[in-house]
């Protein structure tokens, strides 16, 4: 081998590595940038709503997006036709509950991203038993017994500590739709282990 | 220079360059080459969008184009970026997108500029859509265009400027046929209405 060819192997190879390592890290860092500002916003809102009523609200650990428009520029391809709710999971101290009461009358979901993004579960008002949500998310190689889960609760092994959810509730041109869907979402509890 | 120090600099040099062929060839490859996928008329369906069995490119793909996309079985993304002649899709084109119903629970088509994110408009008319039963049989069609177009008894849909268009046609739940073979389905016609320098 002469010695160009050797440097040519050599960057070459470091080429084909972090080309490999670029395309595996995106996602990663893609959605540990999206969880951080769900986190900011669920933060911000929290305190805004502690102002305007005058008194610290209760802890829902959940980010209420307002209505899509055009001005909704953080998460791309929103969905006009959604009401959002959101919220990060963070499972580093163990497994996580999280409720809801919904009483839609549309289609909705409640969707959990990994790390990774990866879209690991998803459950809808067709398969949630009578409008309800009760799920315990647990962490990777977690001790479920510390855990006391409900019957009738739902228990989903989540492939990474930090889990990103998103709730969808559909609107149509019906605008009592936006009314039910804000009452529904409003009900989403991030942090229920707590409560 | 030493030729201690002429192997440094060889080093540092040869490894950077590989390092920025890497990281470039990467950005290249994600962003300006189309996305694996079925490809039915203008529209392209991902089938591995948000799984958890989706390849490496595939997941950097999808997030960089459709963060937090749902799974298959869940919702089917078709997205177009050309008309039916395989022409690309401008804002400042107008066009006429009309199709059968879809088998769904649900579906919309929302038309986003180049950038991912929607067209400014105050009166917020970003899509068209419909809640429909399975097997449901009808038609629907949308204007999407620059100017209101003369004929208001059809939808329209705001593209204000002169840039990429794309339109994404959202399937919830699909009935199980067009699930099992999203290539199937008899997906809406893009034609372009008139001239468009």
């Amino acid at each position: 081998m002469k010695p160009w060819q050797r440097w040519l192997a050599v960057g070459l190879t470091v080429a084909v590595l972090t080309h490999l390592l670029t395309v595996w890290a995106l996602p990663r860092l893609i959605m540990r940038e999206a969880m951080a500002r769900i986190t900011d916003e669920t933060a911000t809102q929290a305190r805004a709503q502690a102002r305007a009523q005058g008194a610290p609200q209760a802890a829902t650990g959940v980010y209420l997006p307002p209505p899509t428009d055009h001005t909704q520029r953080r998460i791309v391809m929103p969905s006009p036709d959604l009401l959002y709710a959101t919220c990060t999971l963070d499972l580093s101290k163990g497994p996580m509950r999280v409720t809801a009461e919904v009483a839609h009358p549309r289609y909705w979901s409640v969707a959990l991203y990994g790390a990774n993004s990866d879209n690991f579960f998803v459950v809808n008002e067709r398969s949630a038993a009578a409008q309800r949500l009760d799920l315990w998310v647990v962490p990777p190689g977690a001790d479920r017994s510390a855990m006391n889960a409900e019957r009738g609760s739902t228990v989903v092994d989540a492939p990474s500590r930090k889990v990103l959810l998103l709730m969808r509730l559909l609107l149509t041109d019906d605008p009592a739709d936006l009314a039910l869907a804000k009452a529904s979402r409003s009900t989403l509890r991030c942090d229920a282990s707590a409560l | 220079m030493t030729s201690r120090r002429r192997v440094v600099v060889a080093w540092v040099a040869t490894v950077t360059a590989g390092a920025l062929l890497g990281v470039g060839s990467a950005w290249l490859w994600l962003t300006r080459t189309d996305p694996a996928g079925t490809r039915i008329g203008p529209w392209l369906v991902n089938l591995e969008a948000g799984s958890t069995d989706a390849s490496l490119y595939t997941r950097a793909r999808i997030a960089l184009k459709a963060l937090l996309a749902l799974d298959r079985r869940e919702t089917l993304y078709y997205i177009a970026q050309q008309d039916d002649a395989g022409r690309p899709l401008r804002s400042r084109c107008r066009y006429l997108i009309s199709g059968s119903i879809p088998a769904a629970r649900w579906w919309s088509v929302t038309a986003y500029a180049d950038d991912l994110f929607l067209f400014p408009d105050a009166e917020q008319r970003y899509s068209v859509s419909g809640e429909t039963t399975l097997n449901t049989v009808g038609r629907f069609s949308a204007f999407t265009g620059p100017e209101t177009p003369v004929s208001g008894a059809i939808k329209w849909l705001p593209t204000p400027g002169d840039r990429g268009l794309i339109l994404t046609l959202r399937l919830y739940n699909p009935s199980p046929e067009v699930q099992a073979d999203p290539g199937a389905l008899a997906v809406p016609s893009i034609q372009r209405q008139g001239e468009c320098p």
